[in-house]
């Protein structure tokens, strides 16, 4: 019984000892990857018709129309990323992400119309980001290895005809983990996949009252160590 | 040689009303062409009658008038000017070649605030001469915070110089009927709306987003043509254009109402100069109101309050690609 156990204490000891230098980043060489990304939806206004009331004085209250607030819906699309290792555990990162959320407008307090959700336009939106990654020292097995990210991007939203455009600047903190299919180690190339959760700022943008407004996003990605 | 033709138009107090939409434009029939009646000489000259009423002084009416005429004139994308040229012993009708504007006894209308009266040629659809009167049957006031039993003098000139001017009635906004079967105000989105608000009232001395729209499509500066957008777009029911429907364009982001008609069965209408930007479309009857307040043609009124799907975006120096906003009978 005794050897037993010294034998399988023995047998684990490399991959223990693999496991204490943990996967890494290639330092000076380059990653792509391809991601699904999901963008989470947020409120993007409330407003109201007001027509001028009838009443004494040179400000008497408003008549409301209808009141309207708009929300920027979820959407899901494509994202790519390159990133630069600077050290096995820090990585300089640019991506782009391309979807199309709708403005979609919910109506009420209009007395000659029920309440109703319109479906909204259909927006282009690109968003062109860079940050960094810095690898977090936890042990999560021998092929994953979680990281915390930050950074910020650009924002470029097209309404629905391309007739308008709309820019912002994205903010962004998150935590995501890579998981080394291939490769990990300083000399090997490396083939993974990678997950990532964010908060994100966003500044400007389509926003009818010009507020930051904050939003989670998702992503899953396939990564190709050069 | 030159042909002229007389039109009126007045602002009027507790008749039938309608609720939201539209700055209208007034026209001319040129060569079978509907072309927009305008001034084609600046500045527009006026004389002022030289009759008070009620304890209201011919200088008081000038002070008003000038009010009213800085007003118009401030309008930075428009290029409208106006000068008070004098005092005159004429009465503000008739045809001697001069803008009067001023007092007048028409006991006979005893709903109308005031009008305004235009000769227009007919060839070129330029405004030759325009009279404007107001009633002396009212109470009126140029107090500068009113006052609570007169009208206030300044907001009813505003409107009637718009009519000089070229601009019909818009229909944004709302009423309510009141025991006597009349219908009041309770809220209105242009100086031009064709009811007037109740005695007191002084807000109407400012002009909305709907007047400054369509006198900056009437009298546009370059800037007013490149720094502003159309919506274009067509009402439809069952497959086939609705006329008379009311349209209005509000931005989320400005808060401004900006409307108009859909003037032929085709159903289409064009919401010129708007502020750039994304807009919110509703469509709706003229089912609350006297429809030739606004124009003279059969309308439809039998549809529900609709909103286009979707915002419509008025780009920059441009219009919208066509939207169709399709309505369905009550």
């Amino acid at each position: 019984m005794k050897r037993g156990l010294l034998l399988a204490v023995l047998a684990l000891a490399p991959a223990v000892a693999n496991a204490q230098e943990g996967p890494g980043l290639r330092r000076g060489h380059f990653t792509i990857g391809a991601a699904a990304a999901w963008s989470g939806g947020y409120e993007v206004g409330d407003s109201q018709a007001l027509l001028r009331g009838n009443g004494p004085g040179t400000s008497p209250t408003p008549y409301a129309l209808f009141n309207a607030k708009s929300r920027l819906t979820s959407a899901t699309g494509p994202m790519l990323q390159v990133g630069l290792a600077l050290s096995r555990t820090l990585a300089f990162e640019g991506g782009a992400t391309f979807t199309h959320p709708h403005v979609g407008v919910s109506i009420t307090g209009d007395v000659e119309a029920p309440a109703q959700d319109l479906p909204g336009e259909r927006l282009e939106q690109y968003l062109f980001e860079a940050g960094l990654t810095w690898q977090l020292p936890v042990r999560l097995g021998p092929r994953i290895a979680p990281f915390v990210s930050a950074g910020g991007g650009y924002l470029r939203q097209l309404h629905e005809d391309r007739t308008l455009v709309e820019t912002g600047q994205i903010y962004h903190a998150g935590v995501g983990a890579r998981y080394w299919l291939r490769g990990g180690g300083a000399a090997s190339k490396a083939i993974g996949l990678r997950g990532d959760v964010r908060l994100n700022l966003r500044r400007q943008g389509i926003d009818f009252e010009n507020k930051m407004r904050a939003y989670p996003t998702l992503s899953l990605s396939a990564f190709i160590g050069l | 040689m030159i042909r002229l033709t007389a039109a009126t138009a007045a602002l009027l107090i507790t008749i039938g009303s309608a609720s939201s939409s539209a700055y209208l434009k007034l026209g001319a029939m040129v060569n079978g062409k509907v072309v927009d009646a305008t001034w084609q000489q600046q500045p527009i000259g006026l004389f002022i009658s030289d009759r008070g009423s009620n304890g209201i002084t011919v200088a008081d009416v000038r002070g008003a008038v000038e009010r009213a005429a800085a007003t118009w004139s401030a309008v930075n994308a428009a290029q409208v000017r106006i000068a008070v040229q004098g005092i005159t012993s004429a009465p503000p009708e008739g045809t001697d070649g001069k803008n009067t504007i001023g007092f007048l006894d028409r006991p006979d209308l005893d709903r109308v605030l005031g009008a305004t009266s235009f000769m227009v040629d007919t060839t070129t659809g330029e405004i030759y001469e325009a009279d404007i009167f107001f009633n002396t049957s009212f109470l009126f006031s140029v107090s500068p915070g009113g006052q609570s039993d007169r009208i206030d003098l300044e907001s009813l000139a505003l409107h009637e110089m718009g009519h000089m001017l070229g601009l019909g009635h818009s229909a944004i906004g709302e009423t309510e009927v009141l025991s006597n079967g009349r219908r009041r105000v309770v809220g209105s989105g242009a100086v031009m709306f064709p009811l007037a608000m109740t005695a007191g009232t002084i807000a109407d001395r400012v002009l909305h987003a709907d007047d400054i729209a369509g006198i900056v499509d009437l009298y546009p500066t370059a800037e007013g043509v490149l720094e502003t957008g159309g919506i274009v777009g067509r009402v439809t029911k069952n497959g086939q254009g609705v006329r008379g429907a009311h349209v209005i364009a509000f931005n989320p982001e400005t808060n401004v109402l900006i409307g108009n008609f859909t003037l032929e069965t085709t159903g289409d209408f064009v919401i010129g100069r708007l502020p750039p930007g994304p807009y919110i479309l509703r469509v709706e009857p003229l089912d609350d109101a006297e429809p030739d307040n606004f124009f003279p043609a059969a309308v439809d009124t039998n549809f529900k309050v609709t909103y286009a799907p979707r915002m419509v975006v008025a780009p920059r120096g441009g219009s919208s690609a066509p939207i169709e906003i399709q309505v369905s009978p009550k």
